[in-house]
Order: C-alpha cells, then sequence, then structure tokens
C-alpha cells in the first residue's frame, strides 16, 4: 500500500498547491518543496521498515521485492492495479523525488504566472513518473506513461519560451504516436500469453517468458523498442529533444533531462529486453549501432550549438547514448554502467540546465555568443559550471566516468568496434564542454551588463548535486549493489544471452 | 399486445406521451422555462422508466420491435444525452430567437426515433426510426437561429438525407425482393439458403451501405459533414453529432448480428475499405481547420472510422463478442465526450451577443477566465485523442484489443496513424486555451448559471469515471451481449 | 427469374423507346433550327414586350400551408379507413389503437391553431425564416 500511498502524496500535494495560489503568492512553491519533502522521507522510512533483507548485502541477494502491491482493478482483462519496488526502481524513485527537490528549487523565482498551476504541474509529473518507475501492470504502466506528458506538455506550452507551441506539439506527438505503437505491441503481447494461459493478464510477471513466433516477436518488439528509444532519446529519434528542452521553463528542463528520459531507459532494461529476449538479441547489434551513432553525433552536433540549453540537449543525447549501448551489450559490468549513468546524467544534466536557466533569467538570452565573461561578474556560478561541464565530459572521481567506463568495459567483451567508436564520444565531450565553457565564462564581455551571482538557495541546491556526484565517482559501491539483485534476477531470464554473461562474469567477482 | 408488451416499450410510450404533452402545453400556454422543465421532466422520467421496462425483458413486441437490455441500455443513453443537451442549451435559446418553446419539443421528437432505433428487429422500424429522428433534425438545425447559415445548413442535410434514404429504400426493397422479408431474424434463414455472390444482395448491400454510410458520415459519403455541424446550432450539432450516430450505428449493429450479415465477405471488405479511408481521409482534413465545429466534425468522421472496425473484426464468430462488446462501449464513451465538447461550444456562444463562439482564437486564454469550462474542454479532448485515464481511452483500447485478436494488422496500422494525427489538432485547441490572456482581446461572454456549472462537472465527472472505473459497465455490457448474440 | 426476365422486357423497350424519342426531338430541333447569338437570344420572348421587374415575387405562403396540412389530415384518414375495414376482425385492441391515433390528429390540429398556423394574413410571428431571406434579398 505503501507505494500507492506515495504516488498519492504527490497527486494529492499538487491539488494542494494549486489551492495555495489563493492564500499567497510564494506559497505553492513551499507546499510543493514540503510534499516532495514528505514523500521522500515517506519512501525512505517506508523503505527502511519493510525490507532490511533487500539490503543485507552478505547474502548475496535478497528477496527481489522490496515491497509489493496488487489490487483488481479490471478484471475484464485481468488488469490490475499492481506495483512493485526492487533495488533499481527505489534507485530511480528517490533520483526523481530530489531532482523533483531541484526542480522547485530552480523555479523559486522564475516563474511569476499562474504559480499554484505550475507547481501543481510539476508534482503530477513527478507522479507519473514514479508510477511508471513502479508499475508492474504492463497496462497501468502505459497509462502512467502517457498520462505523465500532460503535465509535462502543459509545463512546455504555457511557461515555455519563444517557440514554445512548436516544441511542445513535436514533444507530445513523437512521444503519443511511439506510445501508441506500444499500446499495440501490449495488447499483442497479452492476446498471445492469453492463448497459451487461457485468460487475459496484463501483469509483467504473467507475460515474462511468453513465446511468439519469431517474425511476430520482433514486431511486438519494435513496438516497445521504438516507444522507448524516443524517450530516451536514441539516435535517430531524437529530434524533439533539442526543440522540448530549449524552449521548456527551467524546471521543466531539469525534469525533462533528469528523470523523462530515464523512464525511456528503464522501460528497456525492465521490459523490452527481459520480454523479448531472442529478438532482442537478435536486434542487438542495430541497438548498438544507434547507440554508437547517438554518442557522435549527439557530441558533434552540441559541439555546433551556440544557444546554451541546445548544446546540453544534445550532450543529452550523447550521453544516452552510453545507456543504450549499455543496456544491450547485456552484461553485468555494462548494465551496471548504464543504471550508474542514468543516475549520474540526470544530477549533472539538471545542474546544467538549472545553469542556463540561471544564465538566461538574468541575460534574457541563451546565446553563448552574447555571454563571455561571466565568470568575471559571477565567479561562484563560474565555478559551478566549471564543475559540470568536466563532470559532463567524465573527468575520473566523478559519477560519470565511472558511467561510461563502466559501459565502455562491459561493451568492449561484446563487441570491441562499437566500444572504440563509443570512446571518441568522450572525446568530443570534452571538446564541446571546454567549448561552452570558453564560450559563456572566459573572454571578454561584450556588453555591459549587471549580473548577480548566485544565491545561497542556488549554492545549496548546487552543493547537493555537487556532493551527489562526488560520491557516485569516488565510492559507487552502494548504487552498484543497490542494482545488482535486480541485474541477476532480471538475466537470469534472458537465458540465451547467458553465454555473453559468463564472460564477464568474472568482472562481477571483482566489484 | 399485451401489459408485459406495453412494459417493455415504456421508454418509447413515456417520450411519445411526453412529447404530446408539450405540443399542448405550447399551444396553451408558451413560457420557456415551463417547456424546459417538461421536456426534461420527460427524458429523465423516460430513463427511470427503463429499469422497469427492463423486468419484461427480452421479448419481441410484434416484430417489429425487440425489447431487450442493448435496446433498453442504449434508449438510456440516449434519453440522457437528449436531456443533457436540453439543459446545456437554455440559456443558449435564452438569448437568441423568439418562441423558442418547440426547439425542445423536437428533442424530444428526435430522441424517440432513436429509441425506436435502439429497437428496431426489423427494416421498417429501422426506416421509421430514422426518419423521425432526422426530420426532427432538420427542423432543429433551422430552428433556434434564424439566419442564413443554419437554414443553409438544415437544407443541405435535408436534400442530401433524404436522397440517401432513397438509396437506402431501394436497397431494402432488392432485399425484400431477394429474400422475402423485412425482419432481421427472419432475413437470416432466408440469407442462409442464398448464395454470398448473387447480384441482386449485391446491388443492395451497396445501395445499403451507401445510406447508411452517409447517416454515419463514412469517407467518402462525409460532405455533408463539416457544413452541417458548422452551420447547425452548437447543441444541436452535438446532439447530432452524438446521438444521431450512436443510434443508427446500434441498429447496425443488431443487425448484422440478427440476419448474420457477417458472412458476406465482399460487404466486410468494402467496410473495412471505408473504416481506413474514414480514418484516414477524417483526421487528415480536421487538420486543416480552424473552426473548432468543423474539426469536430471530421474528427467525428474518423471516430466513426474506428468504430466500424468492430464490424469487421466480428465477421469471425469466435471474436465477435468481444467485438461488439468493444463498439458498444465506444458508444457510450463517444456520446459523452462528443456531448462534453459541444456543450462547450453551447455554453461559450450563450451570450448575448448570439454569435457562435467556434473559432480556435474564440477559446485562446478560456483556462484563465473560465477554468472550469476549459476544464470541460481538456477531459473532452484528451477523450477523443484516447488519453488514459478518460472514456475514449478505454474504450479504444478495447477497440485495439479486439482487432488484435483478430489480427487485423492494416486496420491497426490505419487507426494508430490517424490517432497521431488526431493528437495534434486535439491539443492544438489545448494550446490556445492556455494561451495567456494578454495575448488575445475580446472574450466571449459565456454561459455562467448554477445548473450549467453543474452539468458541466457532472459530464466530467462522467468522462472521466468510464476511463478509471470501466469494469462494472463492461461486465454489464458483457452479460447483456451474451443474451443478443 | 427467367419469367420475371420475359415479362419485363417490354418496359425496357419502352425505356429506350421514350429516350429515342426525346433524344430525336432536341437532336433534330437543334440540327435544323438557327443558331445565333445576339444581344436579344435570351431575352424572355413577351410578344414584343420588354419584360420589367424581377420574376422573384413574394407571395403568401397561406395558401401551400393550408395544402400541406390538408395533405397530411387527407393521409392520416388511410389508417382510419384500413382499421375501418378490419373493424371486428381487429376488435377492442383496434379501437383503443385507433382512438389514441384520432386523439393525437386532434392535439396536433389545436397546437396549429393555437400557434397561429391556420390564420390567414400576416403571422404574429416575428423574425420568421421567411422574412429573414426577404430581408436579405433586398439588400
Amino acid at each position: 500500500m505503501s507505494l500507492a500511498i506515495l504516488i498519492g502524496i504527490l497527486l494529492v500535494g499538487g491539488l494542494l498547491a494549486l489551492l495555495a495560489d489563493r492564500w499567497g503568492d510564494g506559497t505553492p512553491r513551499w507546499v510543493s518543496l514540503v510534499t516532495i519533502g514528505v514523500a521522500l522521507v515517506y519512501l525512505l522510512t517506508t523503505v527502511a521498515d519493510t525490507a532490511p533483507e533487500y539490503f543485507n548485502t552478505t547474502a548475496a541477494i535478497g528477496s527481489d521485492w522490496i515491497t509489493y502491491l496488487k489490487l483488481d482493478w479490471i478484471p475484464r482483462f485481468g488488469i490490475s492495479f499492481e506495483l512493485a519496488m526492487d533495488g533499481l526502481s527505489l534507485l530511480l524513485v528517490i533520483l526523481t523525488l530530489l531532482l523533483g527537490l531541484i526542480a522547485v528549487s530552480s523555479s523559486w523565482s522564475e516563474i511569476d504566472f499562474k504559480q499554484g498551476l505550475f507547481q501543481a504541474n510539476l508534482l503530477w509529473t513527478l507522479a507519473g513518473v514514479t508510477g511508471v518507475f513502479l508499475a508492474m501492470d504492463l497496462f497501468l504502466f502505459f497509462l502512467f506513461w502517457e498520462v505523465m506528458l500532460i503535465p509535462m506538455y502543459l509545463l512546455i506550452a504555457i511557461w515555455g519560451h519563444e517557440n514554445k507551441a512548436y516544441a511542445a506539439m513535436k514533444f507530445f506527438i513523437f512521444t503519443q504516436f511511439s506510445g501508441l505503437l506500444m499500446l499495440l505491441s501490449i495488447v499483442v503481447l497479452a492476446w498471445q500469453a492469453s492463448l497459451t494461459n487461457g485468460s487475459y493478464s496484463y501483469s509483467y510477471f504473467d507475460l515474462l517468458g511468453t513465446t511468439l513466433n519469431s517474425n511476430l516477436e520482433f514486431w511486438v518488439m519494435l513496438g516497445f523498442f521504438l516507444a522507448f528509444t524516443v524517450k530516451l532519446p536514441g539516435f535517430p529519434f531524437h529530434t524533439w529533444l533539442p526543440d522540448a528542452h530549449t524552449q521548456a521553463p527551467t524546471a521543466g528542463s531539469v525534469l525533462l533531462a533528469g528523470i523523462l528520459l530515464k523512464t525511456g531507459a528503464y522501460g528497456l532494461l525492465r521490459f523490452a529486453i527481459p520480454l523479448f529476449p531472442e529478438a532482442s538479441m537478435n536486434f542487438a547489434p542495430i541497438a548498438m549501432s544507434l547507440g554508437a551513432a547517438g554518442v557522435i553525433y549527439g557530441a558533434v552536433l552540441a559541439f555546433a550549438q551556440t544557444d546554451f540549453k541546445r548544446l546540453v540537449a544534445y550532450s543529452s543525447v550523447s550521453h544516452m547514448g552510453f545507456v543504450l549501448l549499455g543496456l544491450y551489450a547485456w552484461n553485468n559490468i555494462a548494465l551496471q554502467g548504464a543504471i550508474m549513468q542514468m543516475v549520474a546524467h540526470g544530477v549533472s544534466t539538471a545542474a546544467l540546465f538549472m545553469m542556463a536557466g540561471a544564465i538566461q533569467h538574468r541575460l534574457h538570452t541563451r546565446d553563448m555568443r552574447r555571454m563571455g565573461g561571466l565568470w568575471h561578474d559571477a565567479p561562484r556560478m563560474g565555478a559551478c559550471a566549471l564543475f559540470f561541464a568536466v563532470a559532463s565530459l567524465g573527468l575520473p572521481g566523478l559519477g560519470n566516468f565511472v558511467a561510461e567506463f563502466l559501459v565502455l568495459l562491459g561493451l568492449f567483451a561484446v563487441n570491441p568496434w562499437i566500444t572504440a567508436i563509443a570512446a571518441l564520444g568522450m572525446i568530443g565531450a570534452a571538446i564541446y564542454a571546454l567549448w561552452m565553457m570558453q564560450l559563456a565564462f572566459q573572454g571578454k564581455p561584450e556588453e555591459l551588463r549587471e549580473f548577480g551571482d548566485f544565491g545561497s538557495r542556488e549554492m545549496a541546491t548546487m552543493a547537493t548535486m555537487m556532493i551527489i556526484l562526488v560520491c557516485l565517482g569516488m565510492y559507487p559501491q552502494p548504487v552498484l549493489d543497490l542494482a545488482q539483485p535486480v541485474l541477476d534476477s532480471l538475466q537470469k531470464l534472458t537465458p540465451n544471452i547467458e553465454a555473453v554473461v559468463a564472460l564477464t562474469q568474472v568482472g562481477v567477482m571483482d566489484q | 399486445m399485451n401489459i408485459d408488451d406495453l412494459q417493455g416499450l415504456l421508454p418509447l410510450l413515456t417520450l411519445a406521451a411526453g412529447a404530446t404533452a408539450l405540443m399542448l402545453q405550447i399551444a396553451f400556454a408558451r413560457n420557456i422555462k415551463l417547456t424546459s422543465f417538461l421536456a426534461v421532466a420527460t427524458l429523465l422520467a423516460a430513463t427511470l422508466s427503463i429499469v422497469w421496462a427492463g423486468e419484461s425483458a427480452p421479448r419481441f413486441v410484434t416484430p417489429l420491435l425487440r425489447a431487450d437490455k442493448l435496446a433498453l441500455v442504449f434508449s438510456a443513453l440516449f434519453c440522457v444525452a437528449g436531456a443533457v443537451t436540453a439543459i446545456l442549451s437554455m440559456d443558449y435559446l435564452n438569448n437568441r430567437g423568439d418562441e423558442p418553446e418547440e426547439y425542445f419539443l423536437l428533442l424530444v421528437l428526435s430522441t424517440l426515433g432513436a429509441c425506436v432505433l435502439a429497437y428496431a428487429s426489423h427494416l421498417a422500424s429501422l426506416l421509421l426510426g430514422l426518419e423521425l429522428m432526422s426530420v426532427s433534425l432538420y427542423a432543429l438545425i433551422a430552428y433556434p437561429d434564424k439566419t442564413k447559415l443554419p437554414l443553409e445548413a438544415a437544407i443541405k442535410y435535408l436534400v442530401l438525407s433524404g436522397a440517401a434514404s432513397a438509396t437506402m429504400l431501394f436497397g431494402f426493397a432488392l432485399l425484400y425482393a431477394t429474400t422475402g422479408t423485412l425482419q432481421f431474424s427472419a432475413m437470416a434463414q432466408q440469407l442462409a439458403n442464398i448464395d454470398t455472390g448473387n447480384i441482386t444482395l449485391l446491388v443492395a448491400s451497396v445501395m445499403i451501405v451507401t445510406g447508411l454510410g452517409f447517416k454515419l458520415s463514412l469517407v467518402p459519403f462525409h460532405m455533408w459533414t463539416p457544413d452541417v455541424y458548422d452551420g447547425a446550432p452548437a447543441p444541436v450539432a452535438g446532439y447530432l453529432a452524438s446521438v444521431g450516430k450512436a443510434a443508427v450505428f446500434v441498429v447496425l449493429v443488431r443487425w448484422f448480428i440478427a440476419s448474420n450479415l457477417f458472412r458476406f465477405s465482399i460487404l466486410i471488405d468494402c467496410i473495412a475499405l471505408l473504416a481506413i479511408l474514414s480514418m484516414l481521409a477524417g483526421n487528415g482534413l480536421a487538420l486543416l481547420q480552424t473552426n473548432i465545429k468543423r474539426m469536430l466534425a471530421y474528427s467525428s468522421v474518423a471516430h466513426m472510422g474506428y468504430l466500424v472496425i468492430i464490424l469487421v473484426v466480428g465477421s469471425d464468430l469466435a471474436h465477435r463478442p468481444l467485438a461488439i462488446e468493444a463498439g458498444m462501449y465506444y458508444l457510450i464513451a463517444y456520446t459523452a465526450t462528443t456531448i462534453a465538447a459541444f456543450g462547450l461550444l453551447t455554453l461559450l456562444s450563450a451570450g448575448k451577443s448570439q454569435k457562435e463562439n467556434i473559432q480556435l482564437h474564440d477559446v485562446s486564454g478560456l483556462f484563465w477566465h473560465q477554468p472550469l469550462y476549459a476544464c470541460l474542454m481538456l477531459v473532452a479532448l484528451l477523450s477523443l485523442a484516447g488519453i488514459p485515464l478518460t472514456a475514449g481511452f478505454v474504450a479504444k483500447f478495447y477497440l485495439i484489443s479486439s482487432a488484435v485478436s483478430d489480427g487485423r494488422w492494416i486496420l491497426l496500422g490505419s487507426l494508430a496513424i490517424g490517432s497521431s494525427i488526431g493528437i495534434y489538432y486535439y491539443l492544438r485547441v489545448v494550446f490556445y486555451m492556455t494561451r495567456r490572456v494578454e495575448e488575445h482581446k475580446n472574450i466571449p461572454e459565456a454561459a455562467h448559471g448554477l445548473i450549467e456549472k453543474f452539468m458541466t462537472c457532472t459530464l466530467i465527472a462522467s468522462i472521466l469515471l468510464l476511463g478509471i472505473v470501466p469494469q462494472s459497465l463492461m461486465e454489464y455490457l458483457r452479460s447483456i451481449l451474451q443474451l443478443v448474440n | 427469374m427467367s419469367g420475371a426476365d420475359t415479362s419485363l422486357w417490354p418496359f425496357v423497350v419502352y425505356f429506350f423507346a421514350v429516350l429515342a424519342l426525346v433524344a430525336t426531338m432536341l437532336g433534330l430541333s437543334w440540327l435544323l433550327g438557327q443558331h445565333r447569338a445576339n444581344a436579344a437570344t435570351n431575352v424572355p420572348f413577351e410578344s414584343g414586350a420588354l419584360s420589367v421587374g424581377s420574376p422573384q415575387i413574394h407571395m403568401a405562403v397561406e395558401f401551400y400551408l393550408i395544402a400541406i396540412f390538408f395533405v397530411i389530415f387527407d393521409l392520416e384518414t388511410v389508417f382510419i379507413f384500413a382499421w375501418a375495414v378490419a373493424f371486428f376482425e381487429l376488435g377492442w385492441a383496434g379501437f383503443i389503437s385507433i382512438s389514441i391515433f384520432i386523439l393525437l390528429l386532434g392535439v396536433a390540429l389545436v397546437y396549429e391553431l393555437r400557434s397561429g398556423a391556420l390564420d390567414w394574413g400576416i403571422k404574429t410571428r416575428s423574425g420568421a425564416p421567411t422574412s429573414t431571406l426577404t430581408q436579405e434579398a433586398q439588400k
């Protein structure tokens, strides 16, 4: 029940924030902050209560699920309200809530139009994303998957920048069309399963191991793959992302980059590959090529941008390419790397978008050619930017490095050539990240301007994210431990790929 | 004709008696308040009478009408839809035209026609119901607003609909010539002995498909739809789009089941083609509209395209129950949603300016100055687009489930493409509604009565409830359809 | 079916004969007639006098309305005839049915009477469709 309550807290919080508009100008953001805080505390306490054995690392694998909830919903089709949480979900939900806090903080003084509705939409997006990470019924999963887009659409469409109509629409149509294909795939899968089981069920656990004929399996897998890759976003379905990120308000960009993209990766890891192991294995070379293409293409395009936010957006494409590579390498090290990348990229990109938002709020432009010399005016801001820029380019000692290193290490065992190509992307990252620093913060300002440095609220937010990245980089073991049981059980589901896993099992022992 | 028979017909009798009473009331004491109250009371009484009528169902009341649960459920739906339309149009009528009382009389008569269609088990009663409904609608379109546009719409609808009815009637005659009966179930026995390639039957089915395709506005018989919806007063357009379509579809489904028309594969292929054309062309043309009514008209073309998929799926006996169930659920969801969408246009056009506020820029900024009405439109549009948590999503899911189980990939592909196009034009309206207030100038004067607010909340709640807790309705439809099949 | 075919062919012949006759008449007059395109060619022939004013004169539609009512009520008597022929076979059920039918006709008549449809002359109802059209035509 605790999981339903968690989502409930966020939904009710959104409603309260909406009403809070009447009580005073600044109230909604406090309501929002308190709501996320309460949700976070509630999550941690219940997890600590219900499943200490899960964290007991001395036992190699604890129980697979920390908590589990199943209520009948539409028995006519075997649809139930089924939520479950394991280490992976827990990690991502914590990330979601943390970035939620950061998003609230980053929009603290930016939003002056209908604050209540803004915070409500923000909280509802969080609720939807949390639902995506927890849902174990495919119908329910699809429901959260689609519903989280509506508040996000409104965030972009109402509070976005100059070209918001185009960006919001493009974002919504891309994700909806691919979502529709996924719905078709889900229905086909459930129908095939019902032929063997005798009754409809949309439960993940009932659908695992459904045998389809290989032709059908390919098409159904493709439906899932498209939906998740569009969201990820993988090359060549990434074109919505630069527009949506650029036009969204800062909090919207933070949520989009930080957590919405992760739902795509999560979907691939949890659903697309385990449900269709054979088709996925056959498809893996193509998926990995797309991943490598994304890494390179994103890096090259990021370098060509003059818009701060667009640059960060394309860097996301590049980084999420690593996730795609790690997932389809499907061995323990690469998967750990992919999960690590999801968390680290979430934090570092959120910070960069917050930076972009802060600059835009002060300068009213995102054009880096008109910045220049910001370090002089705002040294604290410059220092933060430098930190996250080098985090993004993969400086050893920070989370992103661990992630990308693990992905490349795991991938090497599977496909050395693609690994080599992807590694080039890291060079590209160094170029565009430093280019960005150079353009925006170094050099001489082109015009005279009043420019305020980060205040204490912003510094606190930035510091939190820095600490997280340093911890991830210096001592990633807790995150790896949390994800390990999940990966073990997922890999058990896909015996066909075990040959590859065995090859790299040695590496796991070392950790 | 005994007392049980009369009990089964209770909704029809209530509506007929109510219409007569309305006529007398209008004749002797013209009073818009009293008339609207009587009309709503009649429609609600007819709805309630269904509980009692259900006790004697199912039974044939003469060979013409079959009083079963299916007929009763849809009669209830049509009566409620009629009542909602009547309530929503009160303010609209108050502010325009003189002597608007007959509007309610026509509305009750049209609902009576729709209910007869739900009961029909004979081509004669089908025609009777269809004409009663349509003739009332011609008058309804031209009645409240005495300007050129509604008149043009009414005449266009009259002429074209008349031509369609005539074509259909010719088809019926040919059908009668081959089978010697007009009764659905008797026709099944006759048709079973006839080769499916019989030339007279083919000609008959082409004519009937043309006629019914016109009424359902399937491509390529859809030309009238945007013009008529555009010209018709908003509440009438909503009623025409929802009840006018749903009633025809219900009788079509009943006929297909009772006479087992599913075995004529050419007919089924033909319907599949119409479905694909309607889904693609309907959505594609809706994309080009800036007038919300015309957009909704094309969107209704597309929705009818989705809906007739179930006739194609139903041609396989194994999947027929699921298909019919899906179709019935879709109809209910579609009716609620369409009434809601046009209801908003009615409320917006109710102001004293006597102008129909139906252009995209008329709704701009609606979120900020009429949040409740904007929510109604948002929910209705999301439901039409098939976004989860709304009735439209569950309906579409149902439809997809049935089509998948029959492996109709081409139809499913067209549905996916059509729906994605649909999202664009539905969301465009949402985007206009969220524009900041400074960005536009004149705010249309909307209805602001308590009863309108109450109806708005009810409509929002019903669309959401159908989308969130559909189980009981699904089970109910399933149980009644087992009897029909 | 073959019996029906043989009995139908005179109609087919007749149909085509009519078509042929009309086509011949029109075709011959076109072939033999003169073709001129003068200024006066399309003017209505009024025995030499030039036509004046618009032919679209607004007439009161009372004639039309009354005629329609007559046709409707006259048509309803068909049903009464049908009932009367089978009076004894239908018994009380038939009697009740026809009574309801006649009652409904009566209500309709009352409605017409009260709403002024049978009044001769200018209607009380303002802004009726005909008058709007008149205004628009005058513009």
